[in-house]
């Protein structure tokens, strides 16, 4: 069971009560969510934001890609993954992604979880652009995409 | 022939419109947009190295979100993507 999508922060922004809600089953012993933020420093620059840019139809195909191979490489068969990412604007501290994973055990769940974030890295067409206190701002340099 | 590059990331510093258009042959690969994007860069952007290396290091993808590779052909109208180098999460 997947949810994948990206929330336009214009309009919305990553609401963990929702993972809680879409993972809770009574299937499940161990419930685990990664949430990543905009950290406040960056290679010695103030940060004060990101704003993100994706290929939507892409990044969801990714998504769904990266389920269908955790299940085929990790060999879970009983578990409930919930993934939505930023697209747009956020200011340090907030949220950019979640990644919600239910499973029967703990060992499955955090396997699953790091996979997941470390498959999106590798596969997922995402781009930052990040906003300094001076007023500049950068694309990140990132790395070419894995098939 | 016409193509329309979607543009991502950092490559939308290459136009106001998040897109580029080309006049292509018929049987154009995905190497000669690369070289019409490069020269593009040479004469509208100073051949600005930056800019040069992120489309060396970017791939291409078609409109059914498949990446191609630099010998994919063109024979109709078409729109594609530019996939520089990502960094989500």
């Amino acid at each position: 069971m997947l949810h994948a999508k990206i929330i336009e922060t214009s309009k919305e922004k990553i609401d963990i009560l929702k993972a809680e809600e879409f993972l809770s089953s009574a299937n499940f012993g161990a419930i685990i969510y990664f949430v990543g933020t905009v950290r406040k420093l960056n290679e010695n620059k103030k940060v004060t934001g990101i704003t993100y840019d994706a290929r939507d139809t892409m990044v969801i195909k990714s998504f769904k890609d990266i389920y269908k191979d955790a299940e085929l490489k990790l060999k879970i068969k009983d578990k409930a993954v919930y993934i939505e990412h930023v697209k747009g604007y956020v200011s340090i501290k907030e949220k950019s992604i979640i990644i919600g994973v239910g499973c029967k055990h703990r060992d499955e769940a955090y396997s699953l979880s790091r996979f997941i974030i470390e498959e999106i890295k590798k596969r997922t067409p995402i781009w930052k652009k990040e906003h300094y206190a001076n007023k500049e701002s950068e694309w990140l340099k990132g790395a070419s995409i894995q098939l | 022939m016409k193509i329309t590059v979607e543009l991502y990331g950092a490559t939308k510093d290459l136009s106001k419109r998040n897109f580029l258009e080309f006049e292509i042959n018929k049987n154009s690969s995905i190497k000669d947009i690369k070289i019409q994007i490069l020269d593009l860069i040479e004469k509208s952007f100073k051949g600005n190295q930056d800019l040069k290396k992120l489309i060396e290091n970017s791939a291409f993808c078609s409109e059914k979100d498949e990446i191609i590779s630099e010998n994919y052909k063109i024979n109709e109208d078409q729109k594609i993507g530019i996939i520089p180098p990502i960094g989500g999460g």
